[in-house]
């Protein structure tokens, strides 16, 4: 049976995998490649897949292309699409002669392999990796490597394996546990205590890793059981915290430890204190029964027998629950009442249940959620009601787009007209030829120095008038010398102020020049682009319905599909809960005989004592 | 030992003991038909085929290309500020107001760029105001702003706005940066 620390071990991972694909490492050149990664550290791969696979589309990832590849392969990975993944990181080994790529690429190859359950293969990809990956890809390297050969049954190159890391991530502990439990059901407790001591005497501040160091207590506390040492046991099992998901079962090792040291009244004080536990609990069961065997054990039947009855009663009331509950995970009610809580966001493919709803059914099922396998299918579920959910949200904006889309479309061609009208009275082509005059005209002044070219209207005109004077017909006569001389002098005077500023005069027309460019070629384009978008618009909106209509019946074809497979999922998950409320039956109901044998075996014996006592009296009677 | 201890201790090894040894990964897996598990995994691509074509039409309908302009946060080391939040103005009008969780405060540090601001703009001259605020050098209220003056052509327009690490001055620092 699988386990959380199994899920824990896969969470890491799952998600170490392509953080280290795209981890800081430099400036970033592609904000959109940035983008997705922000959503990745979020662990919404949902969304930096989707994002990412846009972008990539889009050739907004060019700057960063081999990391966005690197990264789209671990994201394929972890969200199941093995094939795709696998595809990638082979092309990337064949385009790419980068050590560091290469690495990346072997060691993906060989995580999706491993997925698969292809271990051997998986150690061939693992060992063509070289030197060049990063820290936290390094981890996850000797992680799944240690994994890989535990799964192969080669505990012995795991162990040494484990001996040559050096790493401070959790992920060791995790490892070596597994390790630890394989070689203690392999019977090499020697070997398995070592591993699983070291973890037992882990220091931490972190909730998990506590959790793992009670569990590898409890793991070792047991084995120590089975090997029939009650005083290493009882040591053990006392490292683990009474407020821990693990104290009821370390509670009830502890009684046990005691009895195989025949301290049958020291065990009762664990037991005792667990009997008042959830009633629910194996271990509580359990204890429901130790109670009165150690009772029975120090003579004091009177206490057992009473014990034995509230066992039983405590047993037929929830056996009692057991088969209501059982109806209910037959008739589709526990499935959905166990997501009740959850937020349902999309893209956390690494989501588990951990915590389950304050429920009477819920009660049952801590066992099965502990169960990986139930944790897969149930996130299989999850995830597909969380798919179904976000297409119905895509159909309904597809709606709106739809008429957005029928909107724009009759606004264009009412707009069209008037369009039509505005940019119907520009010609470039006359603009432009409008600006090479002027252009012409300013060359030919510069060239002759011609300074009244540059005069502005009033002294064009100033100087029109004065040079109009000469062409009268009494211009020459003498009377007009005074009027000649003055002529003159404004005429010097305005030519002077002319030639003055000429410089000035000409910098400015060619600035003036420059800016009428820039707005000739910002007109051009606007000009084009208008005329695109009359021309493009219609067919844009089009392309656009199109789209649409053929995105409608794919959501729908595709919320069908889902809606079938849920429905499977969730007959194999009812079944599985129903199996698991089977097996809590027969071991109550297995409790239950041994609780009636053993008080009738303390009748049987008080009734045998009442008669020989009865007979030594009898006897004794004169 | 008695033979009750003996049925305890296995009853009790079995269900406590081993019920927590872990399963090889891959193989517990087997467990789970197969055919569904694949058809589920089947599904979740084309789902995710399909929801990449509808984010794309959904962007390209909403903010088409020649009015785009969208707006970017990304931090450098970022030491001396702990980011709270982000007011964004585009031509004195507010557009964005984003207040940061942890986790987000976190993808920023790792290198994650956080689109704050995805809308259209008319070509031509716009100018954009950014407000950081949050807790800057010695744990005091920090808040700067950042202006940039842009001008929009047709095409998209990407701005990021950056926070970064003054060292010499042991102060952080707000850049804004213009993308082709």
């Amino acid at each position: 049976m699988a386990n959380g620390a199994w899920l824990a071990v896969a969470w890491l991972l799952t998600f170490a995998g392509p953080a280290t694909a795209g981890e800081r490492g430099g400036a970033i050149r592609d904000l959109h490649y940035g983008e997705v990664l922000f959503h990745f550290y979020q662990q919404d791969e949902f969304t930096a897949l989707t994002h990412l696979l846009a972008a990539r589309q889009a050739g907004r990832v060019t700057r960063h292309a081999v990391d966005a590849e690197l990264l789209l392969g671990g994201l394929y990975l972890s969200y199941g699409q093995t094939d795709q993944a696998t595809a990638i990181f082979d092309r990337l080994l064949a385009e790419s002669a980068d050590p560091a790529v290469h690495d990346r690429a072997w060691h993906f190859i060989g995580k999706a392999r491993y997925q698969r359950g292809l271990f051997a293969e998986a150690d061939a990809a693992f060992e063509r990796v070289g030197t060049q990956l990063t820290a936290a890809l390094r981890d996850e390297h000797e992680m799944l490597r240690a994994q890989s050969l535990m799964a192969q049954g080669r505990f012995d190159d795991a162990a040494a394996r484990l001996e040559t890391v050096r790493s401070d991530g959790g992920w060791l502990a995790y490892v070596r546990f597994n390790l630890g439990v394989a070689l203690v059901r392999l019977a090499r407790d020697a070997e398995g205590t070592a591993q699983l001591d070291r973890v037992g005497r882990l220091r931490s501040d972190d909730a998990e890793l506590l959790a793992l160091r009670d569990k590898a207590n409890l793991a070792l506390g047991f084995a120590y059981l089975h090997a029939q040492d009650g005083e290493r046991a009882r040591e053990v099992l006392e490292r683990i915290r009474l407020n821990g998901p693990h104290a009821n079962k370390a509670l009830l090792g502890v009684g046990w430890a005691d009895v195989l040291q025949a301290d049958y009244r020291q065990a009762l004080t664990p037991w005792l204190a667990l009997s008042n536990r959830d009633p629910l609990d194996s271990a509580v069961q359990e204890s429901l029964l130790a109670i009165p065997y150690a009772f029975g054990r120090i003579g004091a039947d009177g206490s057992a027998a009473e014990h034995y009855v509230g066992a039983m009663v405590s047993f037929d009331r929830e056996l009692a629950g057991l088969d209501a509950a059982v109806v209910r995970a037959r008739t589709g009610r526990i499935v959905p009442a166990l997501l009740a809580d959850d937020d349902r966001t999309i893209g956390r493919w690494h989501w588990q249940l951990d915590h389950l709803p304050e429920s009477d059914d819920a009660r049952y099922l801590y066992r099965l959620v502990a169960d990986h396998t139930f944790q897969d299918g149930l996130r299989s579920y999850r995830d597909l009601v969380a798919l179904r959910e976000h297409l119905t949200d895509w159909r309904d904006k597809l709606a709106v787009f739809e008429n957005m889309v029928d909107t724009r479309s009759l606004a264009h061609a009412e707009r069209l007209p008037r369009i039509e009208r505005r940019f119907g009275g520009i010609d470039p082509a006359e603009l432009r030829s409008r600006r090479d005059d002027f252009a012409l005209t300013l060359d030919m002044i510069e060239a002759e120095r011609n300074v009244v070219g540059l005069a502005d209207k009033t002294e064009a005109e100033q100087w029109s008038r004065l040079a109009a004077l000469e062409s009268s017909p009494a211009w020459q006569a003498p009377q007009a010398a005074a009027a000649r001389d003055r002529q003159r002098v404004l005429k010097g005077v305005l030519w002077w102020r002319l030639d003055a500023d000429y410089r000035y005069r000409l910098w400015q027309a060619r600035r003036n020049l420059a800016e009428l460019d820039r707005g000739l070629a910002a007109t051009a384009e606007l000009s084009a682009s208008a005329r695109l978008a009359r021309a493009d618009r219609p067919v844009e909106l089009e392309t656009e319905q199109m789209r649409i209509a053929a995105l409608q019946p794919r959501i729908e074809a595709m919320q069908a599909r889902i809606d079938a497979v849920l429905q499977r999922q969730e007959t194999h998950l009812q079944a599985m809960i129903a199996d698991e409320l089977e097996a809590q039956k027969r071991r109550l109901a297995s409790y239950r005989i041994q609780a009636r044998f053993a008080l009738a075996t303390i009748y049987d014996r008080t009734a045998v004592a009442a008669a020989g006592a009865a007979a030594d009296g009898e006897g004794a009677t004169p | 030992m008695t033979p009750i201890v003996r049925f305890f201790i296995r009853a009790c090894v079995t269900a406590a003991c081993f019920a927590i040894l872990p399963a090889m990964p891959g193989l517990a897996a087997d467990l789970q038909p197969v055919s569904l598990d694949a058809e589920v995994q089947t599904l979740k691509g084309a789902v995710l085929d399909l929801n990449r074509e509808l984010f794309m039409l959904e962007e390209e309908l909403l903010y088409p290309a020649n009015t785009q302009v969208a707006v970017f946060v990304s931090m450098d080391v970022g030491e001396f500020f702990a980011l709270d939040s982000v007011q964004l103005r585009l031509d004195d009008k507010p557009v964005a107001n984003y207040l940061y969780t942890e986790r987000e405060v976190d993808a920023l540090h790792r290198g994650g760029v956080q689109q704050l601001f995805l809308g259209n703009l008319k070509a031509g001259d716009h100018e954009l105001v950014a407000i950081f605020t949050g807790i800057g050098p010695h744990g005091r209220d920090y808040r700067r702003g950042a202006t940039l003056a842009f001008d929009k052509r047709i095409g998209a327009k990407y701005v990021e706005l950056q926070i970064s690490d003054k060292v010499s001055k042991q102060q952080p620092e707000f850049r804004v940066r213009e993308w082709e």
